[in-house]
């Protein structure tokens, strides 16, 4: 157990060192400078100023240099300054736009779980009466809509038809609430079916009816029984739900104004900001990798059947 | 959801394919969910491919006396911001956005099985090589990547196929590795390859068909993955380049007219969800009839 | 006081200058704007504060709380509010003050300086400065503080992108270019606390407009040195200007407060300026929301607010004066032949195109929109391209492509834009679909990329647009089409008649010579097919019953907060809701 986290733990080395020459070669080979100007309307910079603004990044290097120092540096987790933001570093920007996410994706998530649970337990329980179908038309609106259009709907909905939330901002936590309705709806109506499924499967298997049979009443069979085996195909969800949650969250962040490190990823495309490029897809990348080990190691720890 | 790790396929000779598949037909008419969206999907198709003798008008077809129009009798979906009918539009729109799906799903399968087959049937140091690899590309945010590959070839309906084929064939890849790897141990491959069947013949007329239950299901579900992919592009601006007509562009576009204009952008975001969900159906049906155990 | 007079020869040096170090065309062009404001008469002298006038039954509110932003300004965070090392940091403007700045005309007025005075020939400058100008932490803002300020922004260690901003100064350029390191040798001197010496390169009678741009606003010299780049966060920041930044919530927000020691703050109204970052795409539904009391307006909200009648009241016009135009480019075939691109030109069918812009276009027969100097109203030169289908088709009689047949692939390029230029573009494709038959592909590129290719003049066809900088059509000739122009050229297309009159207009300084010679540019590259006019652009904004105090320039227009035009806030103040 303990060797397979450190082997898996090992392997996320590689794995970043990839990530990283994968997005390098691609942003370089991105048509595009990144020696313009950052504004809207700003004028080209002289050659001049082009060339000590090359220098300055270090883009006056030949490329495995560029890339040698930016691993160098990465190591020591420097990323170096935004090109965009020129006054603060990368870190800098990470470490106040990274928790933000990390919030929101959590309480998406959060919702998610809980709610796909509640709609997927109840559905199973009341099949084919009302509850399954409210559960079931939940969960097909968060699964088939793109998020940035659930987004505009939500907005219209609960900020002007019924005037309950902002259209935008993260100050309290009233801003929270329709980013993460709107970020967590997909996973959850996901959740929500494969619970449903499970349940039904186990609501009719062998011990279940032992368990019935030996007089426990409707809801501690469900909840005792039924609801821990119920759990285990949800949790081999999770790894992708991270992702899905993480990723689709730049949409969600722009458009409701949360100052996350997702609405910074499309801003930094188009910027050329080559250290924001990278830090951002390999700060995902390492989540997303930590997050699947653990994702792992959970189903192993509910799933006695599987040993490492 | 696809399925996860290395599972048995029972039924998994060669001699009895047959029988899975008719079997399999058999049960998946029985479920009405799944055979409501195969019959969806089959319309869509036939939409996409008849879209030019469908399409009342054609979809560049301007009329700038009536801008952003509702729904009326004379266009049953609207008008869009420079006149064109919305319905011709969608109609075209189930091309594009279907061409998006199967293109990418093709790209995605030819790199995907190939690998995966290559891995779990050569084993040893190759396969542990590949699964490396795999693992690596595993980890990429998926979505940033596929942003990442589009700024680099530029717009178009082509790029989405390789940005999106480039970075989606993982999952079938390691599906189809599993799969080779649970049928290469069966009696029959053992027995060709006995009766001295070669690696290519082994590998495309045993191990490949009966690896080919978890591909398809993987198919139909990426298919409208990769429209909603399209649709996410769009919506930042490097989708598919007007004045062609795609869902994914209709609705990004419309989603900032929507207090104005509502019909912009509730179609075809109908369209998206039917699609979607469509396939999900379809997908899951499809899983549960070839593979019965599976949930 | 007694204004040195401005020589073309100047004009013409700053312009070269600038589009040298690539500050170029539109900066220069600012600064023109007020150049030619400022005439022989001198400056006005219209004094920097502004109270409020109520009109009979208003009352001041007792909350002065003012917010704004949406449809463009402020849609991402802000690089720094350090003006005073990068123009385009995208800061607020109203944390600092100037020694001149720009009124609602674009002319350049005292500010920090009381006075201004320069030897005979504009070589040598003095700023008087108000004694009662100081910091926020109250501290004086002295003579000294701008000596420091212009010297940092030059000193090649600052590394500040356009610091050739200030290369009229003697030796400016040489301090930067690391040719003389010694920073006295540079031409700019506190005399004393309250007076600014500035000793130029030559004869320069526009340097007080350059006094009133952004890049010579100063920067607080203690704070720079405690917390280097990070002197303009909210925790760090001592500023000059009506208004101090309480709170800086990156990417999300950023609170103004009444900068208590700003020498105009009795006449400053608001206490406190809300500016939430806004992308572009969340329309008007913040200030629907009532989370702003003034924005900007897109395409797709303007009909909707005027078709309420609660919001009628509330939106409004703002010069935005701007051009939308397409450059068949003449290396790349079919475009290559004449007559196509007459064929194109007739084409254009501009009344009904402007249609899908939603109200923020109107239809465009020249380069210059009317109103503005060098409006053309010529029957003749609506004439030369004007819309006539059979006419268009006409055209292509005799060449390869005669009945609309045989078009090869034709790429229509544009850049991506928020809302409206899209649609637009699309209109154009459609009419000329319709009325030759040519199919168009329309090619959005990321800004950076079209930037690139279009300054290679790589582009088949363009549809692009020239916001006007300064009401002067050597903005909207000159720096657009000049064939001689070394770099940001847009199109291959040249031609040395039309290039003449552009240098005619240029040196000469009786008003009738020169629109006549841009009068007669314009009909030749009309008629050359140059460039096809489209339309002309149009802005609305939105702006809360209870917001007053909106500047208007002598047109009667009302001006918004834009790249010249910095000093709205102080104006603004909020009464009671009736």
């Amino acid at each position: 157990m303990f060797q397979y986290i450190v082997a898996r733990a090992l392997w996320l080395v590689p794995t970043l060192l990839a990530m990283a020459l994968v997005t390098f070669l691609v942003m370089h080979a991105t048509p595009g400078s990144p020696l313009d100007p950052v504004a809207e309307g700003a004028n080209p910079l002289s050659p001049e100023a082009q060339k000590n603004l090359a220098e300055i990044y270090g883009l006056d290097k030949p490329l495995p240099e560029q890339f040698a120092i930016f691993l160098g540096k990465a190591a020591r987790g420097d990323f170096g300054t935004s090109f965009v933001y020129k006054t603060r570093t990368v870190a800098e920007i990470l470490r106040e736009t990274f928790p933000v996410s990390l919030l929101l994706g959590a309480l998406a998530l959060a919702l998610a779980v809980v709610g796909g649970l509640t709609l997927g337990i109840l559905a199973a329980v009341y099949q084919n009466r009302m509850w399954d179908y409210v559960s079931v038309s939940l969960a097909t609106v968060g699964v088939a809509v793109p998020n940035f259009v659930l987004a505009v709907f939500l907005i219209i909905l609960f900020s002007f038809v019924v005037p309950l939330f902002p259209t935008g901002g993260w100050n309290s936590p009233r801003d929270w609430v329709l980013p993460t309705v709107t970020l967590a709806l997909a996973p959850m109506g996901i959740i929500a079916r494969f619970t449903r499924a499970s349940m039904l499967e186990v609501i009719r298997a062998d011990f279940t009816l032992t368990a019935r049979a030996k007089g426990l009443g409707e809801r501690a069979v469900i909840f005792k029984h039924a609801l821990k085996n119920a759990f285990i195909p949800v949790v081999t969800l999770l790894g992708p739900m991270f992702a899905a949650v993480g990723t689709g969250s730049f949409f969600v962040e722009s458009i409701f104004r949360v100052p996350g490190m997702g609405r910074f990823f499309v801003l930094s495309m188009t910027g050329r900001d080559y250290p924001m490029i990278m830090a951002v897809i390999l700060t995902y990348g390492a989540f997303l990798a930590v997050m699947n080990l653990v994702v792992d190691l959970l189903y192993g720890a509910l799933d006695p059947r599987i040993r490492y | 959801m696809r399925g996860q790790g290395p599972r048995s396929n029972e039924s998994g000779e060669a001699a009895r394919s047959s029988n899975l598949w008719r079997d399999g037909l058999r049960r998946l008419r029985k479920n009405r969910l799944a055979m409501a969206g195969g019959v969806v999907i089959l319309l869509l198709c036939l939409v996409a491919v008849f879209a030019d003798v469908l399409a009342p008008l054609p979809y560049t077809k301007t009329n700038f006396g009536r801008l952003n129009e509702a729904p009326s009798r004379e266009f049953p979906l609207g008008t869009d911001q420079v006149g064109r009918d919305l319905l011709s539009r969608m109609i075209y729109g189930a091309r594009v956005s279907m061409l998006v799906g199967l293109g990418a799903q093709i790209i995605v399968v030819l790199i995907g099985v190939p690998i995966g087959a290559l891995s779990g049937y050569l084993g040893g140091r190759a396969d542990i090589c590949l699964t490396r690899f795999i693992d690596v590309m595993y980890a990429f945010p998926r979505l940033l990547f596929v942003i990442l590959v589009m700024s680099a070839l530029g717009a178009g309906l082509t790029n989405i196929f390789i940005a999106i084929g480039l970075t989606g064939w993982v999952g079938i890849a390691r599906q189809t590795r599993a799969q080779v790897l649970a049928i290469k141990e069966k009696e029959f491959v053992d027995g060709a390859r006995a009766l001295g069947a070669g690696f290519g013949r082994l590998l495309t007329r045993h191990i490949l068909p009966n690896a080919l239950t978890p591909i398809v299901v993987s198919v139909t579900f990426g298919i409208p993955e990769a429209i909603f992919t399209e649709a996410a592009l769009s919506f930042i601006g490097v989708g598919i380049n007007p004045p062609t007509p795609s869902w994914g562009q209709m609705v990004g576009e419309g989603q900032q007219y929507i207090r104005s204009y509502w019909h912009l952008c509730v179609f075809p975001s109908i369209a998206i969800a039917v699609t979607m969900l469509s396939f999900t159906f379809f997908g899951d049906g499809v899983r549960d009839a070839l593979d019965p155990k599976l949930k | 006081m007694k204004t040195p007079r401005i020589t073309d020869a100047q004009v013409d040096l700053l312009a070269e200058r600038l589009r040298a170090v690539g500050v170029g065309r539109r900066e220069f062009l600012k600064v023109a704007a007020g150049l030619a404001a400022m005439g022989p008469a001198g400056f006005n002298h219209r004094p920097a504060d502004a109270a409020p006038k109520l009109a009979p039954g208003e009352k001041l509110a007792k909350d002065q709380s003012f917010r704004y932003g949406g449809g463009g300004w402020w849609q991402d965070d802000p690089t720094s509010h350090d003006f005073n090392k990068d123009l385009y940091c995208n800061g607020v403007p109203a944390l600092f003050a100037g020694l001149m700045k720009f009124n609602a005309d674009h002319q350049s007025v005292l500010y920090v300086a009381s006075k201004v005075t320069s030897n005979s020939d504009g070589s040598q400058w003095a700023f008087t400065i108000r004694k009662d100008s100081k910091w926020s932490d109250g501290s004086p803002c002295t003579a000294r503080d701008f000596e420091w300020s212009w010297k940092r922004q030059l000193d090649p260690a600052s590394a500040a992108p356009y610091a050739a901003f200030l290369y009229d100064i003697r030796n400016a350029q040489a301090f930067n270019k690391k040719e003389v390191t010694d920073p006295s040798q540079v031409g700019v001197r506190a005399k004393d606390d309250w007076t600014l010496e500035v000793t130029l390169e030559g004869p320069r009678g526009y340097f007080p407009v350059l006094a009133a741009y952004l890049a010579a606003l100063p920067a607080h010299r203690a704070s720079v040195e405690k917390h280097a780049d990070k002197w303009t966060e909210a925790a760090n920041i001592v500023c000059n200007g009506p208004f101090v930044l309480e709170t800086w919530q990156h990417g999300q927000v950023m609170v103004l407060r009444k900068n208590k020691h700003f020498f105009g703050a009795k006449d400053v109204v608001l206490d406190k300026v809300t500016i939430p970052i806004v992308p572009v795409a969340s329309g008007a539904l913040p200030y629907e929301n009532n989370e702003l009391d003034l924005t900007s307006l897109q395409t797709g909200d303007l009909k909707r607010l005027q078709s309420n009648p609660k919001t009628v009241e509330e939106v409004f016009r703002y010069p935005f004066p701007g051009t939308w135009y397409l450059i068949p480019q003449v290396t790349k075939p079919p475009f290559d032949n004449l007559k196509v691109r007459r064929a194109v030109a007739h084409a254009i069918d501009r009344a009904n195109i402007v249609k899908v812009a939603q109200g923020f276009a109107i239809p465009a027969h020249a380069m210059i929109p009317p109103g503005f100097p060098g409006a053309l109203d010529d029957p003749k030169i609506k004439a030369i391209q004007h819309f006539d289908a059979k006419l268009a088709m006409a055209q292509l009689r005799g060449t390869p492509f005669e009945g609309g047949k045989n078009w090869p692939k034709v790429t229509l390029t544009m850049r991506d834009e928020a809302l409206g230029s899209k649609p637009l573009a699309e209109a154009v494709q459609s009419v000329l679909l319709e009325h030759l038959n040519m199919k168009t592909d329309l090619e959005v590129l990321e800004p950076r990329v079209f930037r690139e290719r279009l300054w290679k003049q790589d582009l088949q066809f363009v549809w692009i647009r020239w916001f006007m900088d300064y009401p002067d059509p050597h903005n909207e000739y000159f720096d657009t089409f000049y064939g001689k122009k070394t770099t940001g050229k847009r199109q291959a297309w040249v031609n040395d008649a039309f290039d003449r009159e552009l240098e005619a207009g240029r040196d000469t300084r009786d008003p009738k010579k020169r629109m006549a010679a841009y009068a007669k540019a314009e009909e030749i590259m009309q008629t050359d097919v140059g460039y096809v006019p489209v339309a002309w652009t149009v802005r609305y904004a939105a702006a809360k019953p209870n917001v007053r105090g909106i500047e208007r320039n002598r047109q009667g227009e009302f001006v918004l907060e834009a790249n010249i035009y910095v000093d709205m806030l102080p104006h603004l103040y909020m009464i009671e809701r009736a």
